[in-house]
Formats: structure tokens, C-alpha cells, sequence
């Protein structure tokens, strides 16, 4: 008897601490809300109210006037052909590589994996200026080396074409399929394929009866990433693509921006809800099949590894595999670093035309420091604020039983899918004083913008991890009697730290290198090292680019080690 | 039918020895379950018969023909799982998320290029002996846990193999059920007079089910035998400990007879060893009385189980577990002083 009277006072006196908690869920509730209200939905809802209201009345006169125009509507026309043929090249080549990595004996299969994956956290422009560098026609170096070595009359491959476009694109976002395919392979039961041998098939019979169509969900899911991604870059098809008089909507709503006029900005939103829209049919449409194929019961528990023995096919495959590691990642990378370290590209590579000349010019001048200044704090802030909303908006839809607790997380996850063009836009349009503040030129608004666009990377990681801390690890802290505060920072936090640090990383990363947003919202005192290196690019240093890259690329890859090391491998990039 | 012989396997996994010198011979129509704790080499064994591993030494014969002999790593010969004919049932039941339960059961004769009227009407025969006929058109989504398992073995079934291979198939259904499945599979492999290797970690179901049961522990085959040969005469320690429960205490033996200090008991018997020795008794094997017999103890706690009543009994410092009947249920406190008649024991050789 004793007993019971004891626990229930103990309940009794738990009660008002479980006020403390709803009250400051309320709080973290209020802020991420606001924040993620005011900065992602009005603005965004502004910028359509705009691109159709002309002087308060429902009109599309700017719809039809920018597609009046030419140049605008075989825009429209390049970014849907450029992003499915690049979705098609990317599945086409990601396919096999995901089998060959994830499910064959395939030598050196950790290695590639790593490789495929890591091609995600370079910055595709840095991939355009590469690949620039290697086949322009008239003095790209692997154009030159072919020339020399096949005695060809003039350069075989032009990289300011559309073909060229599509390979640049290809090389840097088929990762995104590379990684949704491979995770699916690897999460299938392999008993799924063993059921089929021991039916009768053979290894190809199941892969096309069985691995296949269970993977097709995801082949579709990694495409479409593809396609919006491919869709809604700038960086590459300004660098590739201009100077080949090849535009898509991107490079337009750019130009039109920076004309600097209001008429300007206004034909902008026209053709940014444009991409917002295509970006949103292809997910409805795509979303339709893949709900008609609910059947992606995909179970977890992989007993036995099941791998494809390649037999004589096996160092053949090695072959073209590492092939293609070395085209995709190795050339494209040594040709940056080369370039970096050149004194005069007229004159051929040899060591006397090496130097740190250039490294040094970079880092002494403070022409070139200012904007390295400026993303390093710009990027520090981002990451942290990131981090701190991504914990309130991670523990609200993971942890608590709050209504309306998935709307800030589905808040963030359409800021993180708007293309970066158009959210840049959007704040333009909204922060130029309309909505109640002035950002314009800002660091501020840079911060807000890669906020919104990169929160999704905070908070997929650390609500994952908050996922995994079991809710009766929290009860039996308030069971102990701490509250509902101290209940967090002694459990949670520690459990949680790990992917914390990661997501800081996977914020700061990002917006470090930014160039999309950047090059709409930065002001002369607010230049980033993204809109730095493009503007050097442009105007033909590209030297000095190449160094910023390469500092670019050494923060990346020391920061993915750092997040690989922290989290253990389970927050892969 | 199928008659398999398993000779000489060994297979290591790099540095480790998964299985040890295998060898067995699994007669035409018979059932034989391999029993052993996780990790013990059973499913490795069974994945070898199946096509799904390779051996790293040894052979192993269906019907005479070789279907894989290897010699120091080396592959002699290996025929491919899709063409050794057999069936099988995985733990996690492997059934094709994207087909409905026609599509999944007619698989396998489907890649036989069978016609498709021969085809609807052996899954219809299928599905009708595993009681699922209403279920030919569902996905497997729409099914239970019990259902899956029972298309995994109409699949499995369904191009008529003389040999099943079953790995843990019971292990994710709730404890009614798979006492329910075991009579069936039972059943089925009798109407059906195919042979069955069955690889279980749960000893219950290897007794009801088995014609014969290969007890394996750390890859090496302990004892084979019927499961009353395995039950009441173990060959060692380890067989007795994993088949039902044992009470193991120290004691020394001579020719004729074992004698136990701690206890303060001793038995006679005929022994091929001598020294060091454990006594094992089964707790079913010793009755409770409150007259003075072989041993004498405290009673240190006593669970009523509904048909059997479970007692915990300290004999100077040693716990001995006993079952005895309701019936000859006493009225006993903890604490009291208890005698024990032990019915039968096993004496083995000291580790």
C-alpha cells in the first residue's frame, strides 16, 4: 500500500514540470514558425502574387510578353531538354555503377563508392570551370593532347555546346542518383534475389525480373532529383552554356535581375514561377506512378551479403569503372590544380612554367581576401542559426504530439527544393523594403537565403538522429525527476551531438562556396567567394579561379572527413 | 526422391571456420532438422546445399550427382542454385513485393516456360494445399506475417522438388501460430514424400517435426539421432545444456560409481572415463518430498506454472531446478527444508 501512495505523489509532483515543457515547446513552436513563415512562405507567395498581378489586377500580360520573346521561350525549351537528357544519361550511367559497386565483386568496390559519393559536395561550377579548362576548343588541354596524339586538324570537342552542357551536368549531378539507387540496392533483402536463383533464373534473369522493378521506385526517385537539380543550376550553364549562346531560365532570370530595373525584376518572377512550376509537375506526376506502386516494402534485414561473382567479366568492369572515376573526378581535379599553379597558359605545362605565383597574388590581395572574409563569417552564421532552428524543427515533428507539428518541416523542405534562383528572387522582391524590412545588399539577406535553402540539410540529419533516442529514454530522465529542460540537455543533446556537428558541416559547406543565390543578392561590400571566382572566371583569370577552387575543394574535403569521422560514417554526403 | 550427402565440409569465412569437418548422409523422404545456437554453422550448411556458398573443402552429392566438391579452396565442380532444382523457404519468406500471390507462387515455372493453363492450374494446387486459394490474387502487402510464409512455401512447392530446404521459417510468426505451421509442414512433407532439411535454433520445434536432428555447435557436428536418441542420451555436455534444461554439477568419477562432494550424493553406473566429471540431471528427473531422501536442501523459491509446478531448491550452495507434477505439490514455504529423489542422472567428463 505504501508503494502505491509513494509513485503517485511522485506523478503529482511531475505534473507543473510537464508545464515547463509545453510552455517552451510553445516557444520553439512560435520562432520556427515565424521565422519559417515570414522567410519562406510570404515571400515566396509574393513572388507568384506578383509574376500574375499587374497594378492590383489578376493579369498574365507578363507571362505572355517574356514568352513573346524568343530567347525566353527557347529558354523554356533548353531547361526541360537539357535536365531530361541529363536525368536519362545520368540513370543510364548511375544504374550499372550502383549494381557494379553495391552488389558485385567488383575490386576496390569501398573505394568507388566513396569516389561516386563524394562528387556531390563539389560545387558544379567548379566542375564547368574544369571542364572548361579541358575542352575548350581552342586551348582546352585534353582538346590539345588529343590534337598532338591523333595529329588532328582542329579540336575534336567543343565544351560550349549543348552536348558539352549535358556532360558537365551528367558528370555532377548523376551522384544524387548514384546515392538513392545504392542505398536502395543495398537496403534490399538479398534473399529476394536468392528466392529467384533457387526458382531457376539465372543471375541475369533476376536482375532483370526481380532487382530491377524493385529498384525502379528509386531509379525514379534519383532521376528526378536529377531533373530539378539539373533544371534549376546556374552555375554550369553560365559557364558552360553562355558563352555558346546557349541560355536556359536560370541565366535569363540572371540577366534579367541584373539589368537593375523594376521592369526587369518584374519579367523575372515570370519566368521563376515558370521553373517552380516544372519542378512541381514533374514531382506531381512522378508522385502519381510511384503511389500507384506502393508496394516498396523494401524489408531491412540483409543477413548475407549477397554479392554477384563477375568472374572473367570482373577486371573488365574494373576497368571501365575506374575509367570513369578517373574521367568524372581525377581530370577534372588535376586540371584545376594544374591551372592554379601556372604562370602563363599560352606557354605548354612543363615545371618551369609552375609556380605559387598565383597562390600568392590570391592571398595577399585584399581584393581577393574581402569575399573569402565574407563567406567564412556569412557561412559560420548560416550554420549556426541553421543548426539552432533545425534542432526546434526536428524535435517538434519527431518528438512531440503538438498539432500542426510537420508544418515547419515541410516548410523547410520546400525551401531546400525551390530552385536557388528562385528563392533569391524572391527575397529580392520581398526584402527590398515591401514586407516590412530592407535587406538589399546585405549580409543579412545572404544569411536568410542560404538559410532557406540549406535548412533541409540540418534537419533531415539531426531528426534523424532524434528518431533514433527511444521516447522512453526522455521519460525515464522526468521519471528521475528532471524536467522537461534538463531532460534534453542531459539526454538528448548528448545522444544527438554527434549529428549536430555533422549538420553544422552539411550547412556550412554549402553555403561557403554558394554561387546561385550569391550572384542576385550580394552587394559591393557583401561579395562572396563563389560570385569571386565566377567573376574572375569570366573575366579570364581563370588562375586565380583555379586557386579559389582549390581552397574551395580543400575546405570541402576537409570538411566531409570531419562529418565522416564525427558521425561515423552513418551522415554520408 | 532426394537422397544428400554431405562429405568432409569445411567452409571459413577468411580467418574463421564456419563449419568443421562436416559430414551426413540425409536419407530419401526423410525430415532432419539442424539444431544449434546462432552462429553454430546451420545455415551456412544449408546455404551450401542450396547453391548460395561455396565450400572450402568436402563434397556434397544429390542423388550421386555432384552439385559441389572443392579442395582447398579451389572449386571442382559447383552447379548454380537455379539449376540444382530444390526448394526453399527463407526466414525473411523473400517474397517479391511487386507480384501479386499468383505472380510470386508461378515464378518458378514461369522461367520453365510452362504453359500458362499448366501454370494457373499447379499454383491453383499450390495455394490450395497451404490453404491460401482465396488469396491468388492479393500483394503481398495485404498479407500477413502467417500468409507470406505459407505463399514462400507454395512457391517453394510449386515445381514439385523432391528436396525442401527450410531455413528458420517459423522464426517470425507469434508462438501459436508456428506451433500451428509445424503440424503442417509436418504434414505436407509426408503427403508429399520429400525430403526436408530444416535449420532451427528452437529445439521444440526440431523434436516435433524431425525423422532425424544434426546438433551443431562452433561449426562442428556434436551428435546426430532421432530426437528421443538426442533427449535422453546426449553425447556431451553441450547437446545436454542445449536440448531442454539441465542442472550440471561437479563430481568425481571412478569405474563404477560417481560421487559428488557438494551435494553430498552418489549414484552407481558403468563409466568409460575416470576423474574429473559433471553430473547432469534433468529437472524433470527429480521429485520433491518432504521425507528424508538422496538429497537434503532449503527451498528457495517455487513458481506454479499451471500444468507443472517449477522449484529452485539450494543444496548446500548449489541451485538445482526441478519440475515436478501438480499433483505431488506439498504444501512447502520458502525456507523449509526439502528432500529430493533423484529418478535418473547422466554423468560427462569434466571440460
Amino acid at each position: 500500500m505504501n508503494h502505491i501512495t509513494e509513485s503517485e505523489g511522485k506523478k503529482n509532483s511531475l505534473l507543473p514540470k510537464k508545464g515547463e515543457g509545453i510552455a517552451l515547446k510553445t516557444v520553439m513552436i512560435g520562432i520556427s514558425v515565424l521565422f519559417l513563415v515570414y522567410f519562406i512562405l510570404v515571400p515566396m507567395v509574393n513572388l507568384i502574387i506578383r509574376s500574375v498581378f499587374v497594378d492590383g489586377t489578376l493579369d498574365f500580360s507578363n507571362y505572355t510578353k517574356v514568352y513573346s520573346e524568343s530567347v525566353n521561350w527557347n529558354a523554356l525549351i533548353n531547361t526541360v531538354k537539357f535536365a531530361s537528357l541529363t536525368m536519362v544519361l545520368s540513370l543510364v550511367i548511375t544504374f550499372p555503377l550502383a549494381w557494379l559497386v553495391g552488389r558485385t565483386d567488383l575490386p576496390f568496390k569501398k573505394f568507388f563508392r566513396t569516389l561516386f559519393v563524394t562528387t556531390y559536395m563539389i560545387p558544379p561550377y567548379v566542375g564547368a570551370i574544369a571542364w572548361t579548362q579541358l575542352l575548350n576548343p581552342k586551348v582546352g588541354y585534353l582538346n590539345k593532347i588529343l590534337i598532338s596524339f591523333f595529329n588532328l586538324k582542329s579540336a575534336p570537342f567543343n565544351i560550349y555546346t549543348g552536348g558539352g552542357l549535358i556532360w558537365v551536368l551528367t558528370l555532377f549531378y548523376s551522384p544524387f542518383a548514384f546515392i538513392t539507387i545504392s542505398r536502395a540496392l543495398e537496403k534490399m533483402d538479398p534473399t529476394l534475389e536468392e528466392a529467384s536463383r533457387i526458382s531457376g533464373a539465372s543471375p541475369l534473369k533476376t536482375l532483370f525480373k526481380i532487382t530491377i522493378p524493385l529498384m525502379l521506385p528509386s531509379i525514379l526517385a534519383g532521376g528526378l532529383l536529377v531533373f530539378i537539380a539539373a533544371g534549376s543550376c546556374y552555375g554550369i550553364p553560365a559557364i558552360v552554356g553562355m558563352p555558346g549562346g546557349i541560355e536556359v531560365i536560370t541565366t535569363r532570370i540572371v540577366s534579367y535581375v541584373y539589368m537593375g530595373t523594376g521592369k526587369g525584376v518584374q519579367e523575372a518572377t515570370a519566368l521563376a514561377v515558370s521553373l517552380m512550376l516544372i519542378g512541381n509537375l514533374v514531382l506531381v506526376s512522378t508522385g502519381f506512378i510511384q503511389n500507384k506502386r506502393d508496394y516498396v516494402t523494401i524489408s531491412g534485414k540483409s543477413t548475407h551479403p549477397n554479392t554477384v561473382e563477375m568472374g572473367k567479366w570482373k577486371w573488365p568492369a574494373f576497368v571501365i569503372t575506374s575509367l570513369y572515376g578517373i574521367i568524372a573526378v581525377f581530370i577534372p581535379l588535376f586540371s584545376i590544380l594544374v591551372t592554379s599553379l601556372i604562370k602563363s597558359l599560352s606557354k605548354p605545362i612543363t615545371f618551369a612554367n609552375l609556380s605559387f605565383s598565383n597562390w600568392i597574388n590570391v592571398i595577399t590581395r585584399s581584393q581577393f581576401l574581402e569575399p573569402i572574409k565574407n563567406s567564412l563569417i556569412t557561412a559560420t552564421i548560416t550554420a549556426t542559426v541553421g543548426i539552432l532552428l533545425s534542432l526546434m524543427v526536428s524535435y517538434l515533428v519527431v518528438k512531440t504530439k503538438v498539432k500542426y507539428k510537420g508544418v515547419p518541416d515541410y516548410l523547410v523542405t520546400i525551401g531546400g527544393a525551390t530552385p536557388s534562383v528562385v528563392i533569391a528572387l524572391a527575397l529580392i522582391v520581398g526584402f527590398s523594403g515591401q514586407l516590412g524590412l530592407n535587406l538589399y545588399s546585405s549580409l543579412t539577406i545572404l544569411i536568410v537565403a542560404y538559410l532557406v535553402k540549406y535548412l533541409t540539410m540540418g534537419v533531415r540529419t539531426i531528426s534523424a538522429s532524434i528518431a533514433q533516442v527511444h521516447i522512453s529514454l526522455e521519460e525515464a530522465a522526468l521519471n528521475s525527476g528532471a524536467n522537461f529542460y534538463q531532460a534534453f540537455k542531459d539526454i538528448m543533446m548528448p545522444l544527438i551531438r554527434p549529428s549536430i556537428i555533422a549538420g553544422w558541416f552539411l550547412i556550412f559547406m554549402p553555403s561557403f562556396y554558394e554561387l546561385t543565390m550569391s550572384i542576385l543578392l550580394y552587394g559591393s561590400r557583401t561579395k562572396t567567394i563563389g560570385v569571386l571566382l565566377y567573376e574572375l572566371e569570366t573575366y579570364a583569370d581563370p588562375q586565380s579561379a583555379s586557386v579559389l577552387a582549390v581552397l574551395i575543394l580543400s575546405v570541402v574535403l576537409v570538411g566531409n572527413l570531419l562529418v565522416r569521422k564525427i558521425s561515423k560514417g552513418n551522415v554520408g554526403i | 526422391m532426394a537422397q544428400i550427402k554431405l562429405e568432409n565440409i569445411t567452409k571459413k569465412f577468411g580467418g574463421v571456420t564456419a563449419v568443421n569437418n562436416f559430414n551426413a548422409t540425409i536419407k530419401d523422404g526423410e525430415f532432419i532438422s539442424i539444431l544449434g545456437p546462432s552462429g553454430c554453422g546451420k545455415t551456412t550448411v544449408l546455404r551450401m546445399i542450396a547453391g548460395f556458398e561455396k565450400a572450402t573443402d568436402g563434397k556434397v552429392s544429390i542423388d550421386e550427382k555432384i552439385i559441389l566438391e572443392a579442395k582447398d579452396g579451389k572449386m571442382l565442380s559447383f552447379i548454380p542454385p537455379e539449376k540444382r532444382g530444390v526448394g526453399m523457404v527463407f526466414q525473411s519468406y523473400a517474397i517479391w513485393p511487386h507480384m501479386d500471390v499468383f505472380d510470386n507462387v508461378g515464378y518458378p515455372l514461369k522461367i520453365k516456360k510452362l504453359k500458362k493453363d499448366v501454370i494457373r492450374e499447379k499454383v491453383l494446387k499450390a495455394l490450395e494445399m497451404v490453404h491460401l486459394s482465396e488469396y491468388v490474387d492479393r500483394m503481398p502487402n495485404q498479407l500477413s506475417g502467417g500468409q507470406q510464409q505459407r505463399v514462400a512455401l507454395a512457391r517453394a512447392l510449386v515445381s514439385e522438388p523432391t528436396l525442401l530446404l527450410l531455413d528458420e521459417p517459423l522464426s517470425n510468426l507469434d508462438a501459436k501460430l508456428r506451433e500451428a505451421m509445424r503440424f503442417e509442414i509436418k504434414e505436407l512433407q509426408l503427403k508429399l514424400g520429400i525430403t526436408v532439411v530444416y535449420v532451427t535454433h528452437d529445439q521444440s520445434e526440431a523434436m516435433a517435426m524431425s525423422d532425424q536432428i544434426i546438433v551443431m555447435n562452433k561449426g562442428v557436428i556434436q551428435q546426430i539421432g532421432t530426437p528421443m536418441n538426442i533427449y535422453e542420451t546426449p553425447v556431451n555436455d553441450t547437446v545436454a545444456d542445449f536440448i531442454g534444461l539441465v542442472n550440471f554439477i561437479e563430481a568425481d568419477v571412478t569405474k563404477g560409481k560417481v560421487r559428488s562432494e557438494k551435494i553430498n550424493f552418489e549414484t552407481n553406473g558403468t563409466f568409460d572415463f575416470e576423474g574429473k566429471g559433471i553430473l547432469a540431471i534433468r529437472p524433470e528427473n527429480i521429485e520433491i518430498t518432504t521425507g528424508p531422501y538422496d538429497l537434503e536442501g532449503i527451498l528457495e523459491a517455487r513458481s506454479y506454472l499451471g500444468d507443472s509446478v517449477d522449484y529452485r531448491v539450494n543444496v548446500n550452495g548449489e541451485i538445482i531446478r526441478l519440475i515436478d507434477s501438480v499433483e505431488n505439490m506439498v504444501n512447502l514455504n520458502k525456507g523449509d527444508t526439502v528432500h529430493l529423489k533423484i529418478h535418473k542422472s547422466m554423468v560427462f567428463p569434466a571440460r
